[in-house]
């Protein structure tokens, strides 16, 4: 176990210094910036009395203010899912392969390293970026937020830890994938297609509605049976983020098969490393 | 005795039959070596000849198709086994946006090298103590200088490595073999792979040469290269050719050097008396060592 941590421990010290990820932290404390110095919520008695950004007002009606700030909460949880989903994809596709790459991994297999530890520090490294980006972008909004409105919900911050349990999930399967081809584009390509994959997955049963009885039906209702539902805990994080009413066992079952998910790619992955010669 | 408390095996690396196929294409064929313990063993062919796949077996990074292989006394996949050795490898790639403590203080975590000093310690034996430029500015030398202070960490007992002195300056690789002498004094097995064969010879006791995935000659450096019963002799400018020939020398390609066998230190003498009473003056006297080049050649040519 100590050998994941100091695996996952170097991935961090090497995204540190990293141009994606300083540009990610710059990125998001420019908008955590900007909602705080330019975004105002004038809040009467608990009840929104305006809403302006850059002095701009914004409209709408006065209403109490927790009720006001749902789709705000909302549209952030959607921006932090995807979009933290998207980013971590795109600058996360070489860690793999850069680890894979000759002259690097020979150096680390002479090491007293299972090649295990070795995968699955990789992944916990990369899912620890993910998690302190999301603390940092959706702990900074939900301070901002209850600073402004003193409205205090932890919405984004649990949005954004179920975005880290989803990229963990498509993670995982990207770099199974970097095992049978040392590739940063098959990567990122295989993590936007379970991306895409689980959204479908997640509206699975809204299409199942929409399909004739027949072959295709079948063929749908299996292929996506075993994916991942990106878009239905999606829907969670919105839920949960605008404190709306959510299914917390449908959640449940959602993130315990997303952790199925991952662990039978890690697993897939961890067979094939075994067997792999360098 | 071994950290488990275990008598040391003999050998530091042992394979028996070793092969690797690569589809069609035997990278080993059947490779059969033992490698004393604090010996310095050089390994060296020509290109394909499967001494990078050997390397890589007796780590663990490439699995045998058949044969074994055995290092410190077990087995190159037991993590334990590995602890104990230090590996530079041929194409070694660093992480350039690190500096070079930071990458020896990686390396030292995942060894369990609790000694924090070293780290400092081996930067400063090759060179690189007080550097700070990050490792991508780094030229080939220094990043081999680096590599190197990472298979020294945690004072290894097996020590392999491949092209230590690749692109490192001539007084580089007096420091590189000085650092190797002191391994070797410490105890520790130096297992190399070189194309420099001058680096070779100078670092290596013992040689062995694949070609074609098989080991076709293996032995000290004098028993491949030289003969007992053979010498050089270099004499003054002026001595007489036809007597020295009648003497029992034969010329050799360079000036005033000439070659001689004697079976025996008696049979020496009396050519060298012989040698001086026809007025030649001896200035150099040593084993007629062939070139390992023309070793390798020959046993290269035997082979193919």
């Amino acid at each position: 176990m100590r050998a994941v941590a100091h695996v996952a421990f170097d991935l961090l010290l090497e995204a540190r210094s990293r141009r994606w990820f300083l540009a990610l932290g710059g990125a998001i404390t420019l908008i955590l910036g900007v909602i705080a110095l330019f975004l105002r919520l004038d809040v009467v008695d608990g009840t929104l009395a305006a809403t302006r950004l850059f002095g701009a007002d914004l409209g709408g009606s006065a209403e109490p203010v927790a009720a006001a700030l749902r789709p705000l909460f909302s549209a952030s949880a959607w921006i932090v899912f995807y979009g933290g989903i998207a980013f971590g994809i795109v600058a996360c596709s070489d860690f793999g392969p850069r680890l894979l790459g000759p002259g690097r991994i020979e150096l680390l297999l002479s090491l007293p390293l299972r090649r295990a530890e070795l995968l699955v520090g990789t992944w916990l490294g990369v899912l620890c970026i993910a998690l302190l980006g999301t603390a940092f972008g959706a702990g900074g909004l939900t301070l901002i937020l209850g600073w402004k409105t003193g409205v205090w919900s932890p919405g984004p911050l649990a949005a954004g830890a179920l975005a880290c349990v989803s990229f963990g999930v498509i993670y995982a399967a990207m770099l199974a994938a970097t095992l049978w081809s040392r590739s940063a584009a098959l990567s990122a390509g295989v993590g936007f297609a379970l991306l895409f994959a689980g959204v479908v997955a997640g509206h699975r049963d809204d299409a199942l509605a929409v399909f004739q009885p027949g072959v295709g039906r079948e063929v749908f209702r299996y292929a996506t049976l075993l994916l991942p539902r990106v878009s239905a805990v999606c829907r969670d994080a919105m839920a949960i983020a605008a404190s709306d009413a959510f299914d917390p066992l449908g959640l449940l079952a959602r993130v315990g098969a997303m952790a199925a998910f991952a662990g039978a790619a890690l697993a897939l992955a961890a067979w094939r490393f075994e067997g792999k010669d360098f | 005795m071994t950290p488990d408390g275990a008598p040391p095996a003999p050998h530091a690396v042992e394979a028996a039959g070793l092969s690797k196929r690569y589809g069609a294409a035997n990278a080993l064929a059947g490779v059969d070596i033992a490698v004393p313990r604090g010996a310095a063993f050089g390994l060296i062919g020509v290109n394909g000849a499967g001494k990078t796949t050997f390397i890589k077996s007796m780590l663990g990074i490439v699995r045998p198709t058949d044969g074994t292989i055995r290092v410190l006394g077990g087995l190159p996949t037991d993590r334990r086994i590995r602890a104990r050795i230090g590996y530079l490898p041929e194409r070694l790639a660093l992480p350039p946006t690190w500096r070079a403590d930071e990458f020896l203080a990686s390396i030292a975590r995942l060894k369990g090298v609790r000694d924090r000093g070293e780290a400092a310690r081996h930067l400063a034996r090759v060179g690189l103590a007080g550097e700070r430029a990050r490792i991508g500015a780094y030229s080939k030398g220094m990043k081999q200088r680096l590599g190197l202070a990472a298979a020294l960490l945690g004072s290894p007992e097996l020590l392999v490595l491949d092209e230590p002195t690749d692109g490192i300056d001539p007084l580089g690789r007096v420091e590189v073999r000085r650092i190797l002498a002191e391994e070797r004094a410490r105890g520790a097995t130096i297992f190399l792979n070189s194309h420099l064969l001058s680096e070779t010879v100078r670092i290596c006791d013992r040689i062995g040469i694949l070609s074609g995935g098989r080991l076709v000659r293996e032995g000290t450096v004098d028993a491949l290269c030289g003969s007992s019963d053979r010498h050089r002799v270099r004499f003054a400018p002026g001595a007489d050719p036809a007597r020295l020939e009648a003497a029992g020398f034969s010329r050799t390609e360079a000036p005033d050097t000439w070659r001689c066998a004697a079976r025996d230190p008696a049979q020496l003498g009396e050519r060298l008396d012989a040698a001086r009473a026809s007025g030649a003056w001896l200035v150099e006297l040593s084993p007629d060592l062939r070139d390992l080049e023309d070793v390798l050649a020959e046993a290269v040519g035997r082979a193919a």
